[in-house]
């Protein structure tokens, strides 16, 4: 009967870590005082997807294959220190339950920003990036089934400009 | 006795007409040792199966109606697609940062290496 136990706690635990996304985050800390929250559904990304000539403005840069490929998109900024904090190790927390691979990490005057994502050679299926600096963190998470050629090659033309 | 490689090799009729030949006697013992080769689940495999099925279902139930889809921030695709690109100019930023200085690293490489 013990191990009965064990294995419904285990199976329990292991459910509760999946279900930790950028989801479930946004939904626990949208509602804040002091948090700017913005969400992007999948239908809207559709929506999108329609506009014609989906570029970044005044760069040569074509956002339209990355925004069709797209499934939501959650921003949470905090700027109160315990929130913060809270949002912060909340994060760190999914990125390792979430199997993430640590893109890149930036560190400046006492920002320190990461990114990560998830996916294969060939799809990302989310992205996240996190600054942490002092009392205020900022989230972004993109969710979808993203082309990491289009996503690394949008990103570098960006960077170049 | 005939060995485990020669019964493979036997017909379905061969297997057949073996079966039903009252000649070869059957051991006393065969169907003891059937049984007991033949292992019963431990006790606790059906209940925890049953355990296992209930939790997962109240974890999925749990999870569909504590993680609802978030109302969208945007009625309009424009505005979304404003955010959206303001996003993707905020990446680049970083990604920009984090290019020019590996690119200083490097001319710091190269002025090192120059004076070796």
């Amino acid at each position: 009967m013990k191990k009965l136990y064990i294995l419904v706690a285990m199976l329990l635990v292991s459910i509760t870590a999946l279900a930790q996304d950028g989801r479930s985050l946004y939904n626990k800390y949208s509602d804040y005082d002091n948090v700017e929250a913005v969400y992007i559904s999948p239908a809207m990304f559709r929506l999108i997807g329609k506009i014609p000539d989906v570029k970044m403005e005044g760069e040569n840069v074509n956002l339209g294959p990355v925004i069709k490929s797209l499934s939501g998109l959650y921003i949470l900024s905090i700027k109160q220190g315990a929130v913060a904090d809270e949002l912060a190790a909340d994060v760190n927390h999914f990125i390792k339950k979430g199997q993430y691979e640590l893109l890149m990490e930036a560190k400046e005057s006492g920002e320190v920003t990461r990114m990560y994502t998830v996916g294969d050679d060939s799809v990302v299926n989310s992205f996240v990036m996190l600054s942490h600096a002092g009392a205020e963190t900022n989230f972004i998470c993109l969710d979808g089934t993203i082309p990491r050629d289009k996503l690394e090659e949008l990103i570098a033309d960006a960077a170049k400009d | 006795m005939k060995s485990i490689d020669e019964i493979t090799r036997l017909s379905a009729e061969d297997l057949e007409r073996i079966s039903l030949d009252e000649s070869i006697p059957v051991p006393e013992e065969l169907s003891a040792r059937v049984k007991a080769a033949v292992r019963k689940p431990a006790r606790w495999v059906l209940p925890a199966g049953v355990a296992a099925a209930v939790a997962t279902l109240v974890a999925v139930g749990l999870t569909l109606t504590q993680n609802p889809e978030p109302k969208d921030t945007f009625d309009d695709p424009y505005l979304a697609y404003a955010e959206v690109e303001k996003v993707f100019a905020k990446i680049s930023g970083t990604v920009a940062y984090g290019a020019e200085k590996v690119s200083q690293s490097e001319q710091t490489l190269d002025k090192l290496s120059y004076w070796k």
